[in-house]
């Protein structure tokens, strides 16, 4: 193949034929023009939908002002220099910011639950019942000490029934009893008892095992019932029920002292713990100075009005409210149901499922078979959920516990998917180890499997749930209410949830609803998905940079 | 302060601890085995009830009947859903498709992994926002901008609908056809900038090519999203089904027409009401067969390299 | 990469070369006897480098390189691992390029021009240069594909059918595989899909061809069939190979340069000369099997 050819070539530099790179770059920036295309377009109508909710260019000049002094201002300075010098502290504090808020949502969520579904009096003698309950197991623990083959499982759940549920028809419940005893006491003295309580306990225990010293545990966990009790002498002054007044700061105080504890004990990026101070401190000094000034705030359909009325055909007067806690009961049906069941399945799947032989080859089969289902429309899980538990089970149409049910089944298969994920994550080395120690595999999976591969499940857990929030054609077909005027008083009853009451709102006619309460219902169930997903990814984060 | 044991500590426990074992190995598998339960639920049900509808109205009629009115002339042509379910799915396709490609090719071939970091969630973003949320935008904004722009499309469109059923799949697209392109190994890319390929080059002809079964499972994928998207429709396209849809009136898919029919007042036992379960019917098979072809095709490329 | 302390400059090498100019080297049919004049052309320096210097971040894996490659031989790189055989490899097409932690400093030449130079096209350098990669890696197209890649991207497509005929004969593996030009390259053995990887390199007619460890991933039968083929290749081509086979090296190479810790280029002479009776004691040693 030697062809004659000079020494020098030439062809490959100066002005030789050097390779023409035109076709490269129009491919290289029409490619990132077409995905910029179709990100920037969903965040123009994000913004767009966002604005009309809000109507931030009807508000005085002078509020805009106050507000970029004491707020935007300072806290975007911070950032930047986050952004800058110090993106650890910046994450800090972006944490420790976001933390407040999101606890607030929770809390909020937790009071509707209160004022709405469950009564304080509820809560109450649930949570004595539970007591007794503990109590009694750890009694037969104590006294049994050679116990029969299933006793204490036995034991364990059968109190845990009795006391909660009772033998429906039969034996009424312990918590049932409780509840009608006559016992006087006051709503916020029995959410003392039955919130404060097991919050003071959780926070004793994180920080018990953080500082490694039960007195320190204890002093916690009293701090935390001291400020329950401040939350109710403080009530009247602040203006909010006392007993709800009690869930909402002590779910917002709780979880942020622990984790600033955790940051000022580590001496870890402290200078992140700056943000929250500037932006919250910021916050209140610019309310206060535009309360002051009498500059007029925008006048936002997104209102507290908005948040807690029921729809009403005036746009002004209409709210989201019966739906957001109708969205609120669904979830909790889904997280009691799908939930448990979805990890298990997940935990037999990676576990304890054989891969050959006939079973083998069933769970083979099985696997497939879920994967399929994560692919089934919407729609054909409402009408199995119209056929199954409407007609065939006579459950009554559109009530909480078919719509939960029915969502609930729609994301089971992606619950099962991330756990297998997750728990699959779980090195291999850590469960031959416990095997090497002669634990069974039920062992192994409880004290290894499991607890390595929590975050991982809760990350793909909450991601399906913000899924199932903004679900609506399976609400359609199981006939959830287009409009409720108050929100569910049971499980049993017909509900509307956030997405199906947004969807009716935009057959209304006028144009204020078109573009102003459906933009308000909109936000509000873009700001529960976006909060649910943070939660999700930090969790993921934090979690895969600590192994 | 036990007595010491007759036998040797590891053995005679055994009974006991396999018996709970077993129990709960049992009880794991029931979950799992839900998930069959769940598919033969749904098989069942759209089964049973369809076939009460096909006694009542033929198949034929259904299924080549070109005139949908279940209400009010109690025709029961499916065709029109069917064209209109089509219309929807092509129409979002030319949206998808491209971007989505597009936007896998660079995130896998040009991004830096700073420009990725920031890239990848803002398009994760575009899968988590509802579909209602979708449809309202088609409703609400594109619809009134299409019309400021000089399109003539009435208030209820298929055109906006389809755009942002397009909108919600190139995540889809996007993330799967990303694997495959980043799952073509390196020394396939070495070799050809070794022939002295340009970069333009090297991801056309080297790795598109080998990625391309990954890459045409996904669209298979996302075409099948799209069959079976409801909400999107049924807020900004309207209610009324058309044998020959224009991109500028309103038209109704099968997923619409679905919830046309469980929404409004249906006596339970007439033919509209089985109707539902037909359609039902037709939409499982067809999004099921989609997605076991997307297996199927995507474990096709898994043995081309070896 | 190691990063050993830095020994003292290695000593000159380019001095030996010139030696090289009349007598008859070894293992290479280039030389015609009692042509003087195309002995001279035999020896013309293809690939040249001077005090090259390269360093992945803060690791350095080359230390001032300086070596002259004479055209139309076979000139043999060998050294322990991760002495900066390959990396060097890679500095003569700009592969090291694709790398963003590398940093190069130094001159390397080929065609008497520096390729580092700023208007000097990296991609038209590697289509004058051919690689063939350690790990087999023909591309999942067709046997007639794999080879026509390359003369399709420099549009050379008159007579293609030709052309790929002569990659393969050139290639030894036309005969193996006339009949089923049509199936896909992976479908060929280990030893078929190198040679695979060898004509869809000389498809393109490059003055060189590199091959970092061809035969290290092959069966001891498919390695003498490339070894073979080298000594072919050698009659049109300049080929720089880099071996961890010392033995392998010895059978086939005309000159051979040796690499020890710290990315050094410690001797460069006729492979006779390298593995009779080196200059260096570190050499010699390497050579032993003392280390290594």
């Amino acid at each position: 193949m030697a062809t004659e050819r000079s020494t020098r070539d030439g062809s490959w530099y100066g002005d030789g034929e050097g390779v023409n790179q035109l076709r490269g770059q129009l491919f290289k920036w029409g490619c990132l023009g077409a995905m910029l295309f179709g990100i920037v377009m969903v965040f123009v109508l994000l913004a767009y939908v966002a604005i009309d909710a809000i109507r931030p260019l009807t508000a005085d000049p002078g509020w805009h002002l106050t507000f970029f002094l004491t707020l935007v201002a300072p806290t975007s300075a911070l950032l930047g220099y986050y952004g800058l010098r110090d993106r650890r502290s910046g994450l800090v504090g972006a944490i420790a910011t976001a933390l407040p808020a999101f606890c607030l949502l929770v809390g909020a969520g937790i009071s509707l639950l209160l004022v709405d579904v469950f009564r304080p009096i509820e809560w109450f003698g649930t949570a004595v019942a539970l007591v007794v309950a503990v109590g009694v197991v750890y009694v037969h623990r104590r006294l049994r000490t050679e116990p029969a083959a299933f006793e204490r499982p036995i034991v364990t759940v059968g109190a845990l029934v009795l006391a909660v549920v009772g033998v429906p028809g039969v034996v009424p419940s312990l918590s049932q009893l409780f509840r009608n005893a006559p016992i006087a006491l006051n709503p916020a003295t029995m959410l003392l008892y039955s919130f404060a309580v097991p919050v003071a306990i959780l926070t004793g225990l994180a920080i018990a095992r953080r500082r490694e010293s039960r007195r320190d545990g204890l002093i916690a966990a009293a701090l935390t019932v001291v400020g329950g009790v401040l939350a109710v002498i403080a009530a009247p002054a602040v203006g909010i029920d006392d007993y709800l007044l009690i869930v909402l700061s002590l779910s917002i105080a709780a979880p942020t002292a622990v984790y600033v504890e955790g940051v000022v004990r580590e001496r870890d990026h402290l200078v992140g713990l700056a943000l929250p101070i500037v932006a919250y401190v910021g916050t209140f000094l610019g309310a206060a100075l535009v309360e002051a000034y009498g500059f007029a705030g925008p006048e936002a359909w997104l209102d507290w009005q908005f948040l807690t009325s029921a729809h009403s055909r005036f746009p002004q007067e209409a709210g989201i409210y019966p739906a957001l806690v109708g969205s609120i009961m669904m979830m909790l049906v889904i997280v009691v149901s799908a939930f448990p069941v979805g990890v298990a399945a997940a935990v037999y799947l990676e576990e304890y499922a054989p891969d050959s032989g006939t079973v083998g080859r069933v769970v083979g089969l099985i696997e497939m078979n879920i994967a399929n289902l994560a692919g089934v429309p919407s729609v054909v899980y409402g009408l199995l959920g119209l056929a199954l538990f409407i007609r065939y089970a006579d459950m009554n149409t559109g009530s909480v516990i078919v719509g939960g049910l029915t969502v609930g089944l729609l994301i089971l298969p992606i619950v099962i998917i991330s756990s297998q994920e997750a728990i699959r994550a779980v090195p291999n080395s850590m469960r031959q180890a416990s095997y090497g120690m002669g634990a069974t595999k039920w062992q192994t999976v409880r004290n290894v499997v499991l607890p390595e591969s929590i975050p991982g499940i809760l990350t793909g857990t909450i991601l399906a749930f913000g899924r199932a929030i903004g679900e609506t054609a399976p609400l359609l077909m199981i006939g959830a209410a287009a409009v409720v005027f108050s929100p569910p008083g049971s499980f049993a009853e017909k509900f509307s949830a956030m997405p199906r009451q947004i969807f009716a709102w935009s057959h209304e006619p006028s144009a204020e609803f078109r573009y102003g309460v459906l933009a308000a219902g909109v936000v509000t169930l873009l700001v529960v998905l976006l909060s649910m997903n943070a939660a999700a990814i930090l969790i993921r984060n934090r979690y895969q940079r600590r192994s | 302060m036990s007595e010491e044991p007759a036998r040797p500590a590891f053995a005679g426990e055994n009974r006991t601890r396999s018996a709970k074992e077993s129990a709960i190995k049992w009880f794991l598998f029931v979950c799992a085995a839900l998930s069959v339960f769940v598919t033969l639920a749904i098989v069942a049900t759209l089964l049973f009830d369809a076939i009460e509808f096909f006694t009542r109205v033929s198949p034929l009629a259904f299924f080549t009947g070109t005139n949908w009115s279940p209400k009010i002339g109690e025709a029961f042509g499916v065709l029109p859903l069917v064209t209109n379910t089509l219309a929807v799915t092509a129409l979002s396709a030319l949206v998808a498709i491209p971007v989505g490609t597009a936007s896998a090719a660079y995130l896998s071939e040009y991004a830096s992994d700073q420009v990725r970091s920031v890239l990848k969630p803002a398009l994760e973003v575009l899968a988590g926002i509802p579909t209602v949320v979708y449809g309202l935008f088609a409703l609400v904004y594109v619809t009134p901008a299409l019309q400021a722009v000089g399109i003539p499309v009435g208030t209820f469109n298929l055109l906006s609908a389809s755009i942002m059923v397009g909108v919600m799949i190139i995540p889809m697209v996007s993330s799967l056809s990303e694997d495959a392109m980043s799952a073509v190994p390196d020394s396939l890319r070495q070799g050809a900038y070794g022939l002295g390929a340009t970069k333009f080059e090297v991801t056309t002809t080297v790795v598109v090519p080998a990625a391309v079964s990954g890459i045409f499972s996904s669209f298979i994928l996302a075409l099948s999203r799209a069959i079976g998207e409801t909400m999107i429709v049924v807020v900004a396209a309207g209610m009324s089904p058309q044998l020959v849809p224009s991109p500028f009136g309103s038209i109704q898919p099968m997923t619409s027409a679905m919830v046309q029919l469980a929404t409004s007042d249906l006596a339970g036992g007439t033919a509209a009401y089985y109707a539902l379960f037909a359609i039902g019917l037709t939409l499982f098979v067809i999004t099921f067969s989609m997605n076991v072809a997307s297996n199927w095709v995507a474990s096709r490329y898994r043995e081309e390299y070896e | 990469m190691s990063n050993e302390n830095m020994t003292a400059p290695n000593p000159e090498t380019e001095a030996e070369n010139d030696d090289d100019a009349v007598s008859p080297t070894p293992g290479s049919g280039a030389v015609d006897a009692g042509d003087l004049e195309t002995a001279t052309a035999s020896s013309r320096t293809v690939i040249e480098s001077r005090d090259l210097d390269v360093y992945y971040g803060e690791t350095q894996a080359l230390d001032d390189v300086s070596i002259r490659i004479p055209e139309k031989q076979v000139t043999a790189m060998i050294g322990p691992s991760g002495c900066g055989k390959s990396t060097f490899l890679r500095c003569i097409n700009r592969m090291n390029d694709l790398i963003d932690a590398a940093r190069i400093e130094g001159d390397l030449l080929f065609q008497d021009k520096n390729v580092y130079d700023d208007d000097v096209d990296p991609v038209a350098l590697r289509r004058r240069i051919g690689m063939v990669f350690q790990q087999p890696n023909p591309f999942p197209k067709s046997i007639y594909d794999n080879v026509a890649y390359g003369l399709r991207l420099q549009n050379k497509t008159e007579n293609l059918d030709e052309k790929v005929e002569q990659a393969l004969k050139g290639a030894a593996l036309w005969d193996e595989v006339k009949d089923q030009l049509d199936e896909s390259g992976l479908d060929l053995s280990g030893g078929q899909q190198q040679r695979l990887c060898i004509a869809r390199a000389i498809a393109v007619d490059p003055e060189v061809i590199l091959m970092d460890e061809p035969a290290s991933a092959l069966d001891p039968v498919a390695t003498s069939q490339i070894e073979d083929l080298i000594d072919e290749l050698a009659e049109d081509y300049t080929v720089v190979i880099v071996t961890h086979n010392m033995q392998q090296a010895a059978r086939i190479s005309d000159k051979t340069a040796v690499f020890l810790t710290g990315g050094e280029l410690v001797e460069f002479d006729d492979t006779q000369k390298i593995f009779e009776n080196p200059e260096h004691q570190r050499v010699e040693d390497y050579i032993t099997g003392k280390f290594g």
